[in-house]
């Protein structure tokens, strides 16, 4: 019971010798070098630090709600307040604390005060526009309760719907309905046993197709393709090189595999040549045999960020260094690329030059779902040494028909030019949506062609703030903080869609501006060159 | 009129203040106490100041004998 106190004292000092640490390396101007390589990227992906008062007030905020959460916690210990969260039991006070940790400490103080913003109830298709489900809290959320009415035609900019596939038209659902009619709801099986389906077939088919490469097998579910097939791939003596920012599901695969991972910094050749450098040339490390594979692990446009992998620098590395690559391209399959086909289009790179292509269809085909994509040999070895094949349910045939129909959709099989008419909308969306909002003077993280826009607040409260503001001008974002982004900066995150109008985009910007406005919202010291008149633009 | 314009930019400037102090995300007795405790504080030392100025000038005139 005293060591509370000093566990706590601890606690908050390295958490602010950490921010200390990381306060100073916000000093610098980050921006990441301009790619001689390929000359559509003739824009650097820059990542624009604020005025030293931003960072400042953003530790300040933080500080003082911790001091209040330490002082609510005080209460709760003594008996002044009703504690509302888990608590050991009576006879269990003096054994090993459970809810003493930071993670605790930040859920019960910081998160809970604010979570109305999170975990909104949606009742309508997550279309463009949605309904919410109103709900309000009478004890600063630790309850909630629903009104009944709900909060009809919220412009949704949230919903990872890049090409518009989230609908509930009858035309286009009509073989989904029909699969749906024919195969039942489910498969009641693992792709092993009785689970493969000729529909399985003939998607993982279609996919090889659209992405140019010889074979491919799908999953049921996005982030247990990364998990569950990463450990068949590599294990122990082998090396992973990850970038800093990769995603929980490639994280936690490289850790079941049992391999040795080393982090680069993030979108940075120099790093990752240095550690190739040293893999090459120092092997293991205690016996210095050579490593049994090295797999560089990046994503195509990283969730967070916004940013765009350098695809051409990174297979010039690979193919000097003899080591594989693993594309994660959950957020740019479909989304970027002239005819959708992700960043090898992007970059005009070939796809047999990628060892791995993995990707998911939740985000652009509207579906559920991952595949893995490459040679055949690769692929014939998963579907027998994948935990997914053996283990997880195969994947249900009427969310199989909706990617083949998105795909036949998008690759104009289907005999319309819909696909391609998305596509080139949501490239247009993407360009208007960045260029206006860097015009208004925010600061915008990652590459011109990516429609995942980050758009930074650090502040707490404002973050807060903004969402508040956002709903009841009936605008949906979502809004990230810590622990997803590193802790000084927290961002709105908008994920532009091809089902998005031009009108549609009009509306966020204009009650952006205003919202920009009354929170101070707009820190970027750059000057930007207004937007040249509608009439002069030329189309691309 | 120009009072109703006043209290607008007063309270635009307390919501300012709210935000970057992170006071917007507690409750309204905790703003309160917090609210008080600074009050209190610059309070303290706006008296403190007043209360010895005079004497911490004179003092420094006297050591660059400007004064006797």
């Amino acid at each position: 019971a005293y060591l509370y106190p000093i566990r706590c004292c601890y606690v908050f000092l390295a958490r602010l010798l950490h921010s200390v640490v990381s306060f100073f390396s916000l000093m610098e101007q980050k921006s990441s070098p301009q790619s001689g390589v390929h000359p559509r990227q003739n824009k650097q992906e820059s990542f624009e630090q604020p005025p030293m008062y931003v960072a400042v007030m953003t530790y300040v905020g933080y500080g003082l709600v911790t001091l209040f959460g330490y002082f609510r916690d005080f209460l709760r210990a003594v008996g002044l307040e009703k504690c509302h969260v888990a608590q050991e039991r009576e006879e269990q006070k003096d054994f090993t604390p459970l809810y003493q940790d930071f993670e605790n400490f930040y859920t019960r103080n910081l998160y809970m005060r604010v979570r109305d913003n999170w975990n909104r109830p949606i009742c309508s298709l997550p279309g463009p526009v949605f309904d919410l489900m109103e709900r309000v809290s009478d004890d600063y959320n630790w309850t909630f309760r629903f009104t009944g009415k709900s909060i009809p035609n919220v412009i949704n900019m949230g919903s990872y719907n890049y090409l518009g596939f989230a609908e509930n038209n009858a035309d286009f659902l009509k073989s989904v309905a029909d699969r749906l009619q024919r195969y039942g709801a489910a498969v009641c099986s693992t792709r092993q046993e009785t689970g493969n389906l000729s529909l399985h077939e003939e998607l993982e088919q279609l996919v090889a197709e659209f992405l140019g490469v010889e074979s491919s097998m799908t999953f049921g579910m996005g982030f247990a393709t990364n998990s569950m097939n990463i450990p068949a791939l590599v294990g122990k003596g082998c090396l992973i090189i990850s970038d800093e920012l990769n995603h929980t599901s490639l994280i936690l695969g490289a850790r079941l595999s049992g391999a040795t991972i080393r982090v680069f910094k993030h979108n940075n050749m120099c790093s990752l040549e240095k550690m190739l450098k040293e893999a090459v040339c120092s092997g293991q490390p205690r016996t210095r045999r050579p490593w049994r594979k090295i797999l560089i692990m990046v994503e195509g446009i990283y969730s967070m960020e916004g940013s765009v992998v350098r695809l051409p620098e990174i297979i010039a590395l690979k193919e000097k260094y003899k080591a594989y690559l693993y594309l994660d391209e959950a957020h740019s399959i479909g989304a970027v690329g002239p005819t959708g086909r992700g960043v090898t289009e992007l970059f005009n790179v070939n796809p047999g030059d990628v060892d791995v292509m993995m990707g998911t269809f939740t985000k652009s085909f509207g579906a559920a779902g991952g595949y893995i994509a490459g040679k055949k040999e690769l692929v014939d070895y998963l579907r027998s040494q994948s935990h997914s094949a053996v283990y997880a349910s195969a994947m249900s045939p009427a969310i199989t028909e909706q990617i083949i129909r998105a795909i036949k959709c998008i690759t104009g099989k289907d005999g319309s030019t819909e696909g391609i008419r998305r596509i080139r909308q949501l490239a247009e969306n993407t360009r208007y949506f960045r260029a206006r909002l860097k015009e208004m003077g925010f600061i915008i993280y990652g590459g011109d062609e990516s429609p995942v826009v980050p758009l930074l607040l650090y502040m707490p409260a404002k973050v807060v703030a903004f969402a508040r503001e956002m709903l009841a001008r009936k605008i949906g974002v979502v809004v990230v903080g810590f622990p997803a982004t590193p802790i000084t900066e927290a961002r709105a995150r908008f994920c532009v869609s091809a089902a998005h109008t031009r009108d549609m985009l009009n509306q966020v910007l204009h009650h952006l501006n205003e919202v920009g406005d009354n929170l101070c919202l707009k820190f970027s010291r750059r000057k930007h060159p207004s937007r040249p008149d509608p009439c002069e633009e030329t189309n691309s | 009129m120009a009072l109703g314009d006043c209290w607008k930019q007063l309270s635009w400037f307390y919501y300012q203040y709210l935000l970057v102090t992170a006071l917007y995300m507690l409750e309204p007795w905790e703003r309160t106490v917090f609210n008080s405790l600074l009050i209190s504080v610059a309070g303290m030392a706006i008296y403190t100041g007043y209360v010895f100025m005079p004497q911490h000038i004179m003092a420094i005139l006297h050591y660059f004998e400007v004064v006797q």
